[in-house]
């Protein structure tokens, strides 16, 4: 085949596309063969027999698309889809858009390992649900290309989290009890506080979880301590795979720094971490009180963390009390990571603020965490309804005070995670909502109680809240001896000057990079943003390290990175069919007797058994979980789950449009019920249910038993204007009556009735076959089903016999509807992309009907099969043959002219 | 007796019927009568002039309109029938209790004979003011809600919940006339443009925006038949799913019930209206609803309709309703569920026929909202 020849595109690779291009192939020109699912061969796959021959389809269509791979000049693209037809005949320009397959065709071998380990099922496409199989799948084992598929969509709850954990993968790992796995899963995303965000954090994950629209969200963070809690004592750090010379500088030892140091010493980088504190974890260790996070599990992921060889420097501050300044770590260290937290306080700005027993809570905690004896009077009053204020309450009533909480709003608007809220009020702290306070009492150079004004809330402010507004005269006092402001942390930042901004008092950092304006030093965390949530400071953690990666690598710190990933409240997801309503698992506490007389922890987290059937409620909305089990899995490194989308460009001679047709649901004539009764379906359900191929291997049974009559209806939807196709189908008739043999032929004893209108059966050797068919005891019976019901375990089949001119009822135990053959349902647009016309019907319309059958309008584009009308399949592959035969004049034209 | 119905093949362009039979297979009276109109229309077609006059099935029809829904080929395979009740009744030959029932609602505007004046007795004490004085809405109760005991509970309990959601509406009183829907269908042509003609003004000059029906056959005619300006109407179920929707109707007891509901032919099948009905027995706090095999689209005709009312049919013995009722026992509730108050009388009836009265309730939808509020 010569180089110089122009090369033909064919669009769509069922059996009119594949004849199309083997026959342009054959004539020596180039073909791309474009299709959009992950194989070929279209409908004629899924069919079990061809009718008038009872050819075995599988048998007739494998040698040819066996062949595409194998024929020389055939470029097979599967899915792939046109995006732009440009220029003219001879010489258009083709911009194609493939979708990833996460699997790379060229290295996989088929062999199924994966789908093995795959945790995700889903109802089979290609078997119309007739079964399922695993989210990293072949459509059918004949499948061309043999390379698996891996289905895969946004998942909400990844999208949701800000460290992007794959919490979809850990989940489907838990539900099939792969605990070992689900840890070591979300430590490689990057996350080293498993066991903590698991009993800490915010989870918005949760809020957005589509389960939650059925019944109740998947407890998304009791999973991820489940995880931790039966995983973690067998979880032994993997070192680096590669050393690099550079050494990376941390400056604060909470979850961003932390984070950042484990992700750089995964990587290969020698990290030191600067800790000011005498302990490390910054605020999960000097601001979340124990009975929240206990003591072990912080300390045990801190050295897990160490374990990767992270030099971490306790007292060691940075830019004051003798440590040393950002400039000479900068000097010392290739790259410099910020995360100093924000341990400042906060003012309430009222008067006696300043009197002795008013304490703020960050340091308050911090004395807490750090050991030191912290006096409080008998009565406190915590004020602020943020984490750090409901923690000082909580912390209070453990120290014995008689405690109660001031909010200015109402719980609704509170900042707190919901669940502490509710643990707070259960242990005895008194909530006072809508109160905010005025001024702290002096009596005798000590606070001798607080003057507090009711509120009441009006329009909503800047934060989307709504503001409180004081009522007059409602002035109260609460007598208390402690007041602890908890109204806001800010961040400390002498001797960090250089990188600090003015506004706020907060370190700046570009959102994206995390870079400062010093060139190598990096800053997120609470430092950067205020204080915020522990899994935003570990999702700045993970950028942290991945800038200072690229910028140690010299990589373009924003190449790649602007994903745009969808909000997840934006995320449709396909509809996840009947879900067993279940409650989610609730995790046993710590009786609130018990609770406030140490700091034990309050949350037991939930037993092995509970996780798995708390994993089990996951919708697996996004389909692959991305649990990575197939990568481990694959001998060939095949997969890819990075894959992304990919554009290219073809220049092409000629094309040939092969799309195809759909079949109509038949739910728009609700009076078959279907969709109703499992037994009611479709034609092409049928051609699965009696392949040899299809889930139950050619068997005719339903539900375990074999149907004992059986009753087609036909033209379902068809010469019907309601519908939108006055048309006929053209392939029921005959299609029903070898429906109709097959069911002979598997059923000996059962009764066939096929009730029909007329019969057409105009091709060669198909009124014979009807002849045939109804020799073998079908009764066909004149008239068109009106309705179908269930009456007992059967189904009754309303019609009129017009023969016999008197409505009948005949009992079914399965019905087939010959549904409406319908155009590509997005035919339009490929019409306007390419510029086809559409006759009425929707259908691609050719440039003549008689004379010019496979020529549109635009000179070089031609039709072939059932995208210009249901078409059989003698037909279609004679209408492509003549798209072929146009094609190569097209194309020889375009060689001659030298255009190519 | 023979009719002249040449001029009917091209006004119900009788050619374009495919003689498919999904009219008769889907007809509900079909199985148990000698009505067949797949028959019907092909004899009209090859013989112009079919005698009628011993056709008494031509009365067994319910106007369910399951065949025109059906037909494939748009087709009205039932205004065939309706055209030929009308040849019968333009030469006399109409039952009795059809003519008593057609006599009534032109004397006293509503077909069971009761006087005029008496029309808004059932509304005593509820306070419901003349919508002349202008309202949002115009509530305008079917002759059966207003004047038959059974189905009254069902008009008071919407009225309540009406006030209970605190929406302005008022009625034409002793002012308001049967709609004609069955007028029409049993081939009373003339009665029913009068009716129209008369009826049409005072609805849209009532001083509501939108005017708001118990019965889906007032709905139906008001809304495809009568062409009315300027206001828009409602069946009560779409309003009440509205005010509980945007909370405006609140319940604070409970109705403990298993409930199955019948879709009315003229609300489910000729209107598409199924999902307001079942989304206001949802929200009754206590209500567990259960559905029938046959609902929806494949709801069963309770018989009620098209004139059925008043005149029993060919055959007494094989009635719908009683096998609906059987129906609803089956899916194991204890209330079936009507939505307009000739579903009410047929069903209800049945009940009592068939001994089921122990085992299951008749209610209008809104007697189990009244019971919750």
């Amino acid at each position: 085949m010569g180089a110089d020849k122009p090369a033909a595109l064919v669009i769509g690779a069922g059996i009119s596309g594949i004849q199309a291009a083997l026959d342009i192939a054959s004539a020596g020109y180039p073909v791309y063969l474009v299709e959009r699912e992950s194989s070929i061969g279209g409908h004629m796959a899924q069919l079990d027999k061809t009718f008038p021959t009872l050819d075995c389809a599988s048998c007739i269509l494998t040698p040819l698309t066996a062949d595409v791979p194998r024929r020389p000049g055939v470029h097979l693209m599967t899915c792939t889809e046109v995006v732009s037809v440009e220029g003219e005949v001879g010489a258009f320009r083709v911009t194609l858009e493939r979708q990833p397959r996460y699997i790379d065709v060229t290295k996989c071998t088929g062999c199924g390992d994966c789908a093995e380990v795959c945790p995700v099922e889903i109802p089979s496409v290609f078997n119309l649900g007739q079964d399922t199989h695993k989210a990293i799948y072949r459509r059918f084992p004949q499948a061309i290309p043999a390379a698996f598929v891996i289905e895969k969509h946004e998942s909400p709850c990844k999208n949701a989290c800000p460290a992007h954990i794959p919490i979809q993968g850990y989940i489907a790992l838990i539900a099939e009890g792969k605990f070992d796995e689900a840890l070591q899963r979300i430590r490689d995303a990057g996350v080293p506080f498993v066991g903590t965000l698991g009993r800490v954090c915010g989870h918005p994950c949760e809020t957005i979880c589509k389960r939650g629209e059925r019944d109740e969200p998947v407890s998304v963070c009791a999973l991820k301590r489940a995880a931790y809690d039966v995983a973690a004592t067998e979880d032994e750090p993997q070192p680096a795979e590669v050393q690099y010379e550079e050494r990376v500088a941390v400056v604060g030892s909470g979850p961003a720094g932390m984070t950042a140091a484990y992700e750089l010493a995964r990587r290969g980088y020698a990290v030191t971490v600067y800790e000011a504190l005498p302990v490390a974890g910054g605020m999960l260790a000097v601001g979340i009180p124990p009975y929240r996070l206990p003591r072990d599990v912080l300390e045990h992921e801190l050295s897990y963390i160490c374990g990767l060889g992270v030099d971490l420097r306790l007292n060691s501050p940075v830019g004051r009390d003798g440590g040393p300044s950002l400039a000479s770590l900068r000097e010392e260290y290739g790259a410099v990571f910020v995360a100093v937290g924000a341990h400042g306080s906060r003012e309430l700005g009222i008067p006696g603020e300043d009197l002795p027993g008013v304490l703020h809570a960050a340091p308050f905690l911090r004395q807490l965490g750090l050991g030191q004896e912290v006096e409080i009077g008998k009565r406190v009053a915590v004020i602020g309804g943020g984490d750090a204020a409901i923690d000082a309450a909580r912390c209070a009533i453990r120290l014995g005070a008689d405690t109660s909480l001031l909010y200015r709003r109402s719980r609704a608007e509170m900042p707190a995670i919901p669940e502490d809220v509710d643990a707070t009020e259960h242990e005895g702290v008194h909530m006072e909502y809508l109160v905010a306070p005025v001024r702290v009492l002096d009596g005798d150079g000590r606070v001798a109680g607080i003057q507090c004004v009711r509120m009441e809330l009006g329009e909503p402010d800047a934060s989307g809240r709504r503001r409180p507004i004081p009522i007059e005269g409602s002035e109260f006092t609460l007598d208390v001896d402690t007041v602890i402001v908890a109204v806001g942390q800010k961040v400390e930042c002498d001797g960090l000057e250089e990188v600090v901004a003015g506004r706020a008092g907060l370190l700046e950092a570009d959102p994206l990079t995390l870079a400062t304006c010093i060139d190598g030093v990096f800053a997120g965390g609470d430092a950067v943003t205020g204080p915020s949530t522990v899994v935003k400071a570990v999702g700045a953690g993970i950028e942290a390290a991945e800038s200072i990666h690229r910028y140690l690598r010299g990589h373009d710190l924003r190449a790649g990175r602007q994903v745009s990933r969808t909000p997840p409240e934006e995320i449709s997801v396909e509809p996840t069919g009947d879900v067993e309503p279940a409650a989610r698992a609730q995790m046993p506490e710590l009786d609130p007797a018990e609770r406030t007389s140490g700091f034990d922890e309050v949350n037991l987290g939930l037993s092995k058994e509970q996780a798995i059937q708390e994993a089990q409620r996951c919708l697996s909305c996004a389909v692959c979980s991305e649990c990575m089990q197939c990568v481990s899995a694959c001998k060939s490194n095949a997969i890819l789950h990075d894959e992304r989308a990919e554009r290219l460009t073809l220049d092409v001679g000629a094309v040939v449009v092969a799309t195809g047709f759909e079949l109509m649901d038949p739910r728009i004539k609700p009076e078959y019920g279907y969709g109703v009764y499992p037994n009611v379906m479709t034609g092409l359900e049928f051609e699965r249910l009696s392949s040899a191929s299809g889930p139950t291997a050619g068997e005719i049974i339903l539900n375990g038993k074999k149907p004992e009559d059986v009753v087609f209806v036909q033209c379902v939807g068809s010469r019907d204007p309601h519908t939108g196709v006055p048309y006929c189908s053209r392939v029921c008739c005959m299609y029903t009556a070898k429906h109709a043999h097959l069911v002979r032929e598997r059923l000996h004893d059962s009764r066939i009735t096929v009730f029909y209108m007329d019969v057409r059966a105009f091709g060669k050797g198909y009124e014979e076959f009807y002849d045939r068919v109804k020799h073998e005891r079908v009764l066909y019976r004149r008239g068109e089903p009106s309705e179908v019901h269930r009456r007992g375990d059967r189904l009754v089949v309303c019609a009129e016999d017009t023969v016999l001119r008197r409505p009948v009822e005949v009992e079914a135990d399965l019905v087939v509807l010959a549904t409406a053959v319908v155009p590509q349902p997005d035919a339009g647009q490929l019409a306007s992309i390419i510029g086809l016309d559409r006759s009425e019907d929707g259908f691609f319309r050719g440039a003549h009907p008689k004379c010019r059958p496979v020529e549109t309008g635009r000179a070089g584009v031609f039709l072939a099969g059932a995208c210009e009308g249901p078409r059989d399949i003698p037909d279609a592959v004679a209408h492509a043959k003549a798209a072929a035969a146009s094609a190569l004049v097209a194309l020889r034209g375009a060689s001659r002219s030298g255009l190519s | 007796m023979q009719v002249d119905v040449r001029q009917l093949l091209d006004q119900l362009d009788l050619f374009g019927c495919i003689q498919c039979g999904k009219c008769t297979g889907g007809c509900p009276v079909s199985p148990t009568t000698a009505l067949n109109v797949r028959f019907l229309i092909y004899e009209t077609l090859v013989n112009a002039l079919p005698d009628v006059g011993h056709m008494e099935e031509l009365w067994d029809c319910t106007c369910c309109f399951t065949c025109v829904q059906r037909c494939p080929k748009d087709v009205r395979p039932a205004e065939l029938i309706i055209s030929l009740r009308s040849q019968l009744v333009e030469s006399g030959k109409v039952p009795g209790p059809v003519g008593d029932a057609l006599m009534g609602i032109f004397r006293q505007g509503n077909p069971l004979g009761f006087a005029r004046e008496d029309r808004a007795a059932w509304a005593e004490g509820l306070g419901i003011k003349p919508s002349q004085e202008g309202c949002d809405f115009l509530l305008f109760t079917c002759c059966s809600s207003a004047y038959d005991v059974q189905a009254q509970p069902g008009t008071k309990a919407l009225a309540r919940a009406l006030q209970a959601a605190g929406v302005d509406f008022g009625s034409l009183g002793t002012q308001e006339t049967c709609c004609g829907n069955e007028v029409r269908r049993v081939g009373e042509a003339g009665l029913f443009e009068m009716l129209v003609e008369e009826g049409k003004p005072a609805l849209e000059n009532a001083g509501g925006q939108r005017i708001v029906t118990t019965s889906p056959h007032c709905f139906n005619t008001f809304k495809n038949e009568y062409n009315l300006k300027g206001v828009d109407v409602l069946h009560y179920t779409q309003l009440v799913a509205e005010l509980i929707e945007e909370d405006r109707l609140q319940f604070s007891g409970q109705t403990e019930a298993v409930v199955t509901y019948h879709d009315p032919c003229f609300l489910g099948k000729q209107n598409q209206i199924f999902d307001e009905p079942r989304a206001i027995l949802q929200a009754i706090p206590g209500v567990t609803l259960v559905e029938m095999d046959r609902n929806r689209e494949r709801s069963l005709c309770c018989e009620g309709g098209g004139g059925r009312m008043w005149f029993e049919g060919t055959n007494t013995e094989q009635r719908l309703a009683f096998q609906r009722v059987h129906e609803a026992v089956e899916t194991g509730a204890n209330v079936l569920a009507v939505a307009c108050p000739f579903c009410l009388a047929m069903l209800a009836d049945a009940a009592k026929v068939q001994g089921l009265e122990d085992r299951l309730k008749v209610m209008d939808i809104m007697q189990l909202v009244d019971m919750a509020l």
